[in-house]
């Protein structure tokens, strides 16, 4: 225990807020092991934002335009990456599908951080049997298999749109998070400066909004980073399994599903979707992991 | 005859949606001389042909029916000498002498009216027991109150060893037809069944050219092997080993990996097919028609020229290219070209693509309003083949908003259209049992026919045809009569036709040749490849 609560980060005297971050952020920002994720994630989200500014670039920008007839044919003029089953212009589809995707990362990424980040910090500073019973129902969360919990309660919902499957995906997401909130909050519960403050009389809300969290919230958003990159694959996995977002929704495991059947005869149709999803995960995670190394103190030598 | 095509789909569902994994073994290596075939299907609900449902291929390579269907789709005796009739009311049906069930008993007129009375009979509750429905008698066995006051049908009468006569309760041109393979509720059954059907529904013992060696068990493969007294065509291959599989994409893979022979084509692969297969695809005509249904209560689709708009809005050649691999057939009028008398083109300008037309109708129809949603069965594999009626109706139709919608499953289908609240235009299917205009049309546009629900629509004109062209003396006086219904049905265009269905089957480079009747492969006619 002493050992962990050394690894903490240091104290924050009074007055000088987070000199911690200064030296390695700025070292973390130069890297081209920064750069290039944040550069490429900066491109999607724009992409998402406005889907029309980049699906009009050669000309057929619609994703619901279709032309049966152009079934599965391979990359044309103005059609760069070819014809779905339908006839739909993949290109514009694949662009259009950024927004779900990065939406249902993002959101359930948020979601289940706070959920994590309130329910951890109820468990590591209070202890007892809060402690108990949260650290319990997220035992119950990790023993369960995910991708049957997801298939069970997608199933029962009925209506499947980001937003529902965002609450499904953050539902089982939570837990690892609160976890490891518990734990920083419980190795800096006890530290001299928390201590002080409590001896100064300090509220307890204030202690945990000054003191605990911004010195414990350092791991988590590592890990929600890097959650953010799974969470996209989660959801495009459960769409190829029909359990996803649903048509009329545009999304990559949607065009992923439909192009699994057709991959013999039109590889491109499964070949520029796993593409944007491969890019758009390897990114973020790739982000997560230059995040880990700035803000882990043992690797800052 | 309640719901065949509820059958055959909920079947196809029942393949589709079944979780556990069944045992796919491979196959020894074919041994030369090994005249055998693996026939890859589903799990049979019952072997007894008046009980099953699913299990076409294996009852009928264990039966043999009284008729079938010839290439030109013309009425050929099988079992029956002959079936004949003065006034479509009272048929006399002569069986052929010399044949045999597989246990050796004589196949005669016993074997015939007491296995159809044993099936009428309401408290056996037999599923096949509807097929009899227009047999004289049978509505006493089926009281819909109370205990049946007979066990036998008054409309069936043995004239002798090899003769019985049926009375219908009305005149029926088309009683020969129903009496084809489909409907196994009019297969006979030797004596030997009635002591313990139980083990009978496992080991059959039939009249067909096979004969079964070995119960089945559930979740096994069962082989049937060719019965050497069948007095009928001879068969070509030694016997068939049924294997079921649980998931059919399973199956289709395996075909194509040679670890088994033949299998229908699951609704998912027939984009694929021709490319996997080449010239070991085959596609029959089968008795069955594909159409878009309309919640016909609700006045934004009350109107005729709304559903013919849709109709005119969808290109049904380019579907068939990029959904079905142009394995089905654009519909051109509300019933199968299979089925003799057909009058195809009937439905002539409102079943061709013609956007430009289409709009118009839209106009004259006042437009429309709001979200169309397209609801069809999920987990069934036709999902893109909606996305593409939604996409055609949508662009070719300027309406903002259309979407296919699935349902989770059949049985969430089914059940709204029985309960009226499908909310758009609605996947339909009718697979006809015997290939008669006569089944679909009554089925599917009259109260009574079995399906009032899947189309909502019934016409006193219809009806009063209907039972005109049943009483026609002659097949082909009903077929002008058939063909006038389809006439008056179209003016109302209460569905939109959309395909004509084939059956598509692919085989392995062991068979050289897969014959076929009406739709469904005739096992015993297999040709296998030399060497």
């Amino acid at each position: 225990m002493s050992q962990l609560a050394d690894l903490a980060p240091a104290p924050v005297p009074a007055g000088r807020r987070t000199p911690w971050r200064r030296t390695p952020w700025r070292r973390t920002v130069r890297s081209i092991r920064f750069l290039v994720p944040a550069a490429m994630l900066a491109l999607l989200v724009v992409i998402a934002l406005f889907p029309s500014l980049f699906a009009g670039l050669f000309g057929n920008g619609d994703p619901r335009v279709c032309d049966l007839r152009m079934s599965g044919d391979a990359p044309a003029p103005g059609h760069p990456f070819g014809y779905d089953l339908q006839g739909c212009d993949v290109y514009a589809n694949v662009i259009y599908g950024t927004q779900s995707s990065l939406a249902v990362g993002v959101f359930t990424t948020m979601l289940a951080t706070v959920a994590a980040v309130v329910l951890g910090t109820i468990a590591g500073y209070r202890g007892g049997a809060a402690d108990w019973i949260i650290s319990r129902l997220t035992d119950v969360f990790l023993g369960f298999p995910f991708l049957l919990g997801a298939i069970v309660v997608l199933t029962s919902i009925g209506q499947r749109s980001v937003l529902t499957v965002s609450l499904v995906l953050s539902l089982f997401g939570w837990p690892l998070m609160a976890r490891l909130v518990r734990g920083s909050v419980r190795s800096v519960r006890n530290a001299d400066y928390v201590r002080a403050a409590r001896t100064m009389g300090i509220g307890t809300g204030r202690i945990i909004s000054h003191h605990v969290l911004p010195n414990a919230l350092a791991p988590v958003l590592v890990i929600a980073t890097i959650t953010t990159g799974s969470v996209i694959v989660a959801e495009s996995s459960l769409t190829y399994l029909g359990i996803g977002l649903e048509a009329p929704a545009i999304s990559w495991g949607l065009q992923l599903a439909s192009a699994s059947s057709q991959f013999l005869s039109s590889p491109h149709l499964l070949v520029f979707p796993s593409l944007f999803l491969a890019v758009t995960v390897l990114s973020i995670i790739s982000l997560g992991d230059t995040l880990r190394s700035t803000l882990d103190p043992r690797r800052q030598q | 005859m309640k719901h065949p095509a509820l059958a055959l789909l909920g079947a196809a569902s029942v393949v589709v949606l079944a979780l556990s994994a069944c045992t796919s073994g491979g196959e020894g290596a074919d041994a030369t001389g090994d005249r055998t075939i693996v026939f890859a299907t589903g799990e049979p609900d019952h072997l007894t042909p008046g009980r099953q449902t699913v299990a076409f291929d294996q009852v009928l390579s264990v039966f043999a029916p009284l008729v079938t269907l010839n290439e030109q789709n013309e009425l050929e005796y099988v079992q029956a000498e002959s079936i004949e009739s003065d006034d479509a009311t009272t048929w006399t049906i002569t069986l052929k002498d010399g044949w045999t069930f597989h246990n050796g008993e004589p196949v005669t007129a016993h074997s015939y009216v007491d296995a159809w009375n044993h099936t009428a009979y309401g408290p056996n509750s037999w599923e096949n027991s509807g097929q009899l429905a227009s047999i004289s008698g049978y509505a006493d066995l089926n009281p819909t109150e109370g205990e049946p006051v007979a066990e036998t049908m008054s409309g069936l009468a043995v004239v002798d060893e090899l003769t019985f006569t049926v009375e219908l309760i009305g005149p029926d041109s088309q009683f020969p037809l129903q009496l084809s393979s489909g409907q196994t509720g009019f297969y006979p059954m030797p004596e030997a069944a009635y002591e313990d059907l139980d083990a009978y529904d496992r080991r059959p013992i039939g009249n067909g050219p096979f004969e079964m060696t070995e119960p089945w068990e559930d979740n096994a493969e069962f082989t049937v092997s060719a019965y050497d007294d069948y007095a009928g065509e001879q068969p070509t291959i030694d016997g068939v080993t049924f294997r079921s599989y649980t998931d059919m994409n399973t199956a289709y893979t395996d075909v194509l990996a040679g670890n088994a022979d033949v299998v229908f084509v699951p609704a998912g692969k027939m984009t694929n097919a021709g490319a996997d297969f080449g010239d070991r695809l085959y596609a029959f005509e089968a008795p069955g028609v594909d159409y878009l249904g309309f919640p016909l209560w609700d006045p934004r689709y009350a109107s005729t020229e709304l559903r013919q708009a849709i109709s005119m809005a969808i290109d049904r050649d380019a579907v068939n290219e990029a959904i079905y691999g142009g394995i089905h057939e654009p519909a051109t009028a509300l019933t199968a070209p299979s089925m003799a008398g057909t009058p195809e083109g009937v439905c002539g300008e409102y079943c061709e693509f013609d956007p430009d037309a289409a709009k118009a109708l839209l106009e004259q129809a006042g437009g429309f309003e709001g979200t169309m949603e397209i609801i069809y069965p999920g987990g069934l594999g036709i999902d893109s083949l909606f996305e593409a009626y939604a996409n055609q109706i949508r662009q070719n139709l300027g309406i903002a908003d259309v979407v296919a919608k699935p349902t989770t499953d059949w049985a969430e289908y089914y059940e709204s259209l029985t309960s009226k609240t499908v909310t758009g235009p609605h996947f339909g299917h009718w697979g006809a049992l015997y290939a008669s205009q006569q089944n679909t049309l009554r089925s599917l546009f009259t109260e009574t026919g079995g399906c009032y629900d899947c189309t909502a629509y019934s016409n006193a004109e219809v009806d009063a045809l209907l039972a005109e062209a049943d009483a026609a003396p002659t097949l082909d006086e009903s077929y002008a009569l058939y063909a006038e219904v389809q006439e008056v049905v179209l003016e109302d265009f209460p569905t939109v036709p959309t395909f004509s269905n084939k059956y598509p089957y692919v085989t392995s480079p062991k068979i050289a040749e897969l014959p076929a009747v009406s739709g469904s492969v005739v096992l015993s006619l297999v040709e296998l490849s030399e060497g």
